[in-house]
């Protein structure tokens, strides 16, 4: 980025909104951060059941975040390259989940599990059910908000890959395939980690469909966002304050390599 | 591999306000036939519909015989230089000659030959190890040329391939260069150019496209 200078008063006058805004954010986060002690520090680390939180929703996040981008890669590439019956709508659909409040997408899988359809897929094989009030359920709520968002930022990097080169590629003889693996994913390979990166980060943070398809058992389904609630809801603030925190600084870290891959779309 | 023959026969292609009908042109090979005419004359859709970048609405393109319509880009065995003259951005000067040749599961031996070779030829020897996003117009188009020549494709499509260099090197150096690989390697070429220094030193016809349609030919001596 070049940066040019022509008037210092006008650039002076457009960056105090940012200012005040940057303060804001930096002065909650202090905030926050000066209540810590190493009391709750050793007590939020000693508890099992709150290191078992962690634990859950640093795996349930990996895994939740792989199989979005399983779908995202081909959705995006899709979405950005062709051009097909429905495509409007269907890019559409794809924003419902990004736009809806969590909390509603939490309600549609509940309600859908009470489908015949849902009871088959949930209850069909595992007598205890698979997903409602079950870890997998986590997996399955993050799934499907976050891929929203997955297919969203890897696409914006499939868009600003010129699809010339693609046919440049074709004309030396590269089939599809070959376009798609030796030309496309080299040069777009970093706005795919970010776009993983960045959908981890939105992931991790998920609360609401999580409380309404999983519930907040501990040790079984309780996750990082809900122990914050949990420990809230008891009275132990130290406790749920010291979650907050390593929520912030996983979360501050994950949007800088998302910065620093070059990461574009939602927050790009 | 021999030159090849071209024939395109009753094209008709239809895209935005722009129409091609009843498009046809035979020719035979080794030829090198140059391609001019104003913006908008369809230069470049019409290569693009002969790298089967674009579908015909109807007609036929016949290369030796088969016709190619239905065939997918890759399986055309052309050539294609357009105008752009894209370089892989990930890939360095000689990594991107080396492409094509490694789609053909050439052994890196005679890949690192052959794009030597072919470098030495169009005076870029000296960009080989170098990344291609500082490079000038005019080396890049000519990376780009080395990256489908190092093929030698029977049939080659050539967009403008050279505008970007300074008009002296496009009309000594890059012309014969031209000329001279096309011989050599008995390639059947299509060129689209607007230059008369260019089109004097490589054609040995020049059609003259006009609102999808050819409306003369002239034979070089």
């Amino acid at each position: 980025m070049i940066a040019r200078r022509y008037s210092r008063g006008f650039d002076a006058l457009m960056s105090i909104p940012l200012v005040i805004y940057a303060i804001i954010i930096v002065a909650l986060i202090v905030a926050m951060f000066g209540q810590i002690t190493s009391e709750s520090v050793r007590l939020a680390f000693t508890d099992p059941a709150l290191r078992h939180s962690i634990w859950l929703s640093l795996t349930t996040s990996t895994a939740s975040t792989l199989l979005s981008m399983l779908v995202a890669v081909p959705a995006g590439y899709t979405l950005s390259r062709r051009v097909f019956r429905g495509h409007t709508l269907v890019d559409s659909l794809i924003d419902l989940p990004i736009v809806l409040p969590p909390l509603v997408m939490g309600l549609a899988i509940l309600i859908f599990f009470n489908t015949s359809v849902g009871r088959w897929l949930d209850r069909g094989l595992v007598e205890h059910g698979l997903f409602v009030y079950q870890p997998l359920g986590i997996v399955l709520a993050q799934f499907i908000v976050g891929c929203a968002f997955c297919i969203r930022v890897v696409k914006a990097g499939f868009d600003a890959f010129d699809w010339r080169y693609e046919e440049t590629a074709m004309t030396l003889g590269a089939n599809q395939v070959q376009c798609f693996f030796r030309v496309v994913i080299p040069n777009v390979g970093a706005s795919l980690v970010a776009g993983g990166v960045i959908t981890w980060a939105r992931i991790f943070g998920l609360f609401g469909p999580i409380l309404l398809v999983a519930g907040t058992m501990r040790g079984k389904t309780e996750i990082m966002p809900t122990t914050i609630f949990l420990e809230t809801s008891i009275g132990r603030f130290e406790v749920a304050l010291v979650i907050a925190e390593m929520m912030v600084l996983i979360s501050l870290v994950t949007l800088i390599i998302f910065k620093r891959l070059g990461g574009k779309g939602v927050v790009g | 591999m021999s030159a090849a023959e071209l024939e395109i026969e009753d094209l008709c292609f239809c895209v935005g306000a722009f129409r091609m009908e009843h498009f046809s042109l035979k020719l035979v090979p080794g030829e090198y036939f140059v391609i001019t005419g104003p913006n908008g004359a369809g230069k470049t859709v019409l290569l693009k519909l002969i790298a089967g970048l674009y579908r015909p609405d109807s007609g036929a393109i016949r290369i030796d015989g088969q016709d190619v319509v239905d065939l997918p880009p890759w399986r055309r065995g052309l050539g294609a230089v357009l105008q752009e003259g894209l370089l892989f951005p990930n890939r360095t000067v000689a990594e991107n000659i080396a492409f094509g040749l490694e789609l053909r599961r050439v052994s890196k031996a005679e890949r690192h030959c052959a794009v030597g070779e072919m470098a030495e030829r169009l005076g870029i020897s000296s960009l080989l190890s170098r990344r291609t996003e500082k490079l000038s117009g005019g080396e890049r188009q000519r990376v780009a040329l080395a990256r489908t020549l190092v093929l030698k494709p029977p049939l080659l499509l050539l967009d403008e391939p050279i505008n970007a260099a300074d008009e002296q090197a496009r009309n000594t150096i890059l012309c014969r260069q031209l000329k001279e690989l096309q011989r050599e390697n008995d390639l059947t070429v299509i060129h689209v150019a607007h230059s008369r220094g260019e089109i004097d030193r490589v054609a040995d016809r020049v059609g003259h496209l006009v609102n999808g349609q050819i409306d003369r030919i002239v034979i070089c001596i």
